[in-house]
């Protein structure tokens, strides 16, 4: 189970509207090898994991790069 | 201590951001004591700041890792996407805006 925290991991400050860079940033996010598909697959992959050290690290990196 | 709202998320971030990192070091490294330490040391100051901040704040998380005050403050305290994520006049984000 995954608890959300009412805050960002780190903070953001949008100044300006800028639609070449938000279109960037929409691809890496939720495109075909963004974080979203990679969050995903590491906590698919975790499953199949033969030692702990790959089972913590899949579990924690897909839980930090599954929310923005 | 009475930094205000965005100080003090601002300390609270930068101390988890370090606990993540050791986190996810240790993940792989998990006899290095050196890292451990570290990340006990960073992870108690983390909770006490977490567990002062949601006191005068309102709950970071929910589903029971947090009291809230009346009004449930969960749906009332501003979101990380909102402009500036800022505690508004109507918000009900503890005791501080009131006195």
């Amino acid at each position: 189970m995954w608890i959300y925290e009412k805050k960002l991991e780190y903070p953001v400050k949008v100044s300006s509207c800028n639609p070449t860079l938000a279109s960037l940033i929409i691809e890496q996010f939720g495109g075909a090898d963004g974080e979203l598909a990679a969050a995903l697959r590491y906590l698919t992959q975790v499953w199949t994991m033969p030692i702990p050290q790959a089972k913590a690290i899949l579990t924690d990196i897909g839980t930090e790069e599954l929310v923005p | 201590m009475n930094m205000n709202r965005k100080d003090f998320l601002r300390k609270i971030q930068e101390l988890e951001f370090a606990v993540i990192e050791l986190n996810l070091f240790l993940d792989t490294h998990p006899s290095h004591q050196q890292a451990l330490a570290d990340y006990n040391r960073l992870t108690q100051e983390l909770m006490n700041a977490k567990i002062m901040y949601e006191r005068q704040y309102g709950p970071l998380t929910n589903f029971g890792y947090a009291p809230s005050q009346y009004p449930w403050q969960w749906a009332l305290t501003p979101w990380p996407w909102e402009d500036d994520y800022e505690c508004k006049e109507d918000m009900a984000c503890g005791y501080m805006k009131k006195s």
